[in-house]
């Protein structure tokens, strides 16, 4: 079969060649930039589906993290509030900061992506549309979704009078970086949960775990200093740095934070994307 | 195009699915079993060394008992299951009517679906917002176009997915058992559909039990049986070798 490749062939057409060999990586990135339009469209979907019977709508997003937030204060404004004073700012607006970040963005991105494959096995099954499509736009969603946030927070932080500093223009950066994190974590729960399903549901609990490890709604100072280090050894404490620290800190984070920032996104992004390629079909193989 | 390369090739293939071996798969039993060495999967083997090879505007019909590997070789040619062995390829937009409505939402309006269906397929959702009025028109929904799709019947979401499915001329349309849908109108006017789309050249691959119509659509058949290739030739010869066999 060597005619195939002839040079006849018309070049817009496309052509199916089960046989063909895939540059890992480099084709899965290709697959989301030529499906951009499909993941805006299944982005959108994402956003409005889960609120399209409630009377409130898509401001439910703008209105959880700040509910979550406020049931948050209530509980422990009293026992952190010293905390606003260590770090110049209104506990909400540490609190909120926090909660979009780490529990919104990182750990809903990462259910939502890791059950993309099985929630998406009926289409899967009967279209030919890359898998990688639905675990990016689980994670495209989460980092709206977190933008959408991003606006009560400021609303706060003008209400309560907290300088926003010039830093806040690099605030793409941490979220570019937590959008690949949370791709490339998804991507591997994704690819675990193709094999057995458990997987999800074992996520969200070490997911908690992970999540409340590090200072979301308690200074880092509550925790003995022999200790502090296991916050820090948590990637996601970097990240937190990061945010926090072009939020409302007015300062980029010490050197190593960025560090483990960039190394961690790139890293995870990498496997991740590369695990899922080699794993995502089996969920049509699978009866 | 080139007319003489074959739109369709599907070269000795065979396809295994998975079946765990134990009902339950936790990732505790996995484990154990990963530690013990044991497989955890048997294989079934749904297709065995299967040939063939269509040309542009050849129509195929496929039939065979249930369970016969002929809905495994649409989802091989449609590309969403890769074979085990053996190679395929297939030249051209491919339009899979393997239950599009699969691809739908319930929550999302007809209108909404119609573009999702079709960025599905691989069709701009700008073009799909242009094509709606015609498609739901076709579909005869055109009164049902903003309330969710969820509201909708069985038969109303067969025909929208039928709709979107042939509203463009693909180069390849592969048919699985969707002509069983819908009154008996609405059964013809799809045939005609069919018909119009196989005039303009498109290659067309279709599994049916209803044998008169694959006899009146296809030139040829392939019978499949457990995975095999009983027999293909002329239509009439093997749909009644079929029909004498059961």
């Amino acid at each position: 079969m060597v005619h195939i490749r002839g040079a006849a062939s018309a070049p817009s057409q496309p052509v199916y060649d089960s046989a063909a060999r895939r540059r890992p990586v480099i084709d899965e990135v290709r697959t989301l930039w030529t499906h951009r339009s499909l993941i805006r469209l299944l982005v959108v979907r994402d956003l409005t589906v889960r609120y399209k019977r409630s009377v409130l709508g898509v401001w439910w997003t703008l209105l959880n993290p700040i509910l979550t937030a406020s049931v948050m204060w209530v509980v422990f404004s009293k026992i952190f509030d010293r905390v606003a004073r260590g770090e110049s700012v209104p506990f909400i607006v540490y609190l909120l900061s926090g909660v979009l970040l780490i529990p919104t963005f990182f750990g809903q991105g990462v259910i939502a992506a890791g059950s993309s494959l099985m929630g998406s096995g009926a289409i899967l099954s009967k279209i030919r549309v890359p898998g990688e499509v639905f675990a990016f736009t689980a994670a495209i969603a989460a980092a709206v979704n977190f933008c959408f946030g991003l606006v009560p927070l400021f609303g706060i932080m003008a209400l309560t009078r907290t300088p926003i500093p010039w830093t806040v223009l690099a605030l793409p950066v941490a979220i570019v970086a937590m959008l690949m994190l949370v791709t490339g974590v998804g991507m591997l729960i994704a690819s675990a949960a193709v094999h057995f399903y458990d997987v999800i549901d074992f996520t969200r609990v070490i997911l908690q775990l992970v999540v409340w490890m590090v200072p979301t709604f308690y200074p880092i100072e509550i925790i003995p200093d022999q200790y502090q280090i296991f916050v820090k050894l948590n990637p996601l404490y970097s990240y937190l740095q990061l945010f926090r620290g072009l939020l409302y800190r007015g300062a980029f984070p010490p050197l190593w934070n960025l560090a483990v920032v960039a190394v961690s996104s790139v890293v995870l992004l990498v496997v991740g994307v590369w695990v899922f390629s080699k794993s995502w079909r089996r969920v049509v193989v699978k009866l | 195009m080139n007319d003489r390369q074959p739109s369709i090739v599907v070269d000795g293939v065979s396809l295994a699915y998975e079946i765990p071996v134990n009902a339950t798969s936790s990732a505790k039993e996995y484990l154990i079993n990963l530690v013990k060495r044991r497989i955890i999967y048997e294989k079934f083997w749904a297709l065995h060394d299967v040939d063939l090879e269509l040309h542009r505007g050849e129509v195929l019909g496929i039939i065979g008992p249930n369970g016969a590997g002929k809905s495994t070789l649409m989802k091989v040619l449609a590309g969403v299951l890769p074979p085990t062995t053996g190679r395929v390829i297939v030249r051209g937009t491919v339009s899979p009517m393997i239950e599009v409505s699969g691809g739908m939402n319930g929550e999302l309006t007809g209108r909404e679906n119609i573009v999702l269906v079709g960025a599905l397929l691989g069709r701009s959702p700008r073009l799909m917002r242009e094509r709606v009025p015609a498609i739901a028109e076709w579909a005869g929904l055109s009164d049902f176009l903003d309330v969710p799709v969820r509201t909708y019947s069985t038969g109303m979401r067969a025909r929208l997915g039928f709709a979107i499915a042939t509203d463009r001329k693909p180069d390849v349309l592969l048919i699985d058992e969707v002509l069983s849908v819908g009154d008996e109108s609405f059964r013809g006017k799809s045939l005609q559909r069919i018909r119009d789309l196989m005039d303009g050249g498109t290659t067309v691959v279709m599994v049916s039990h209803a044998l008169a119509m694959v006899e009146r659509l296809c030139r040829t058949v392939m019978w499949l049986d457990r995975g095999r290739v009983k027999a293909v030739g002329p239509a009439e010869e093997i749909i009644a070798a079929y029909r004498e066999a059961v």
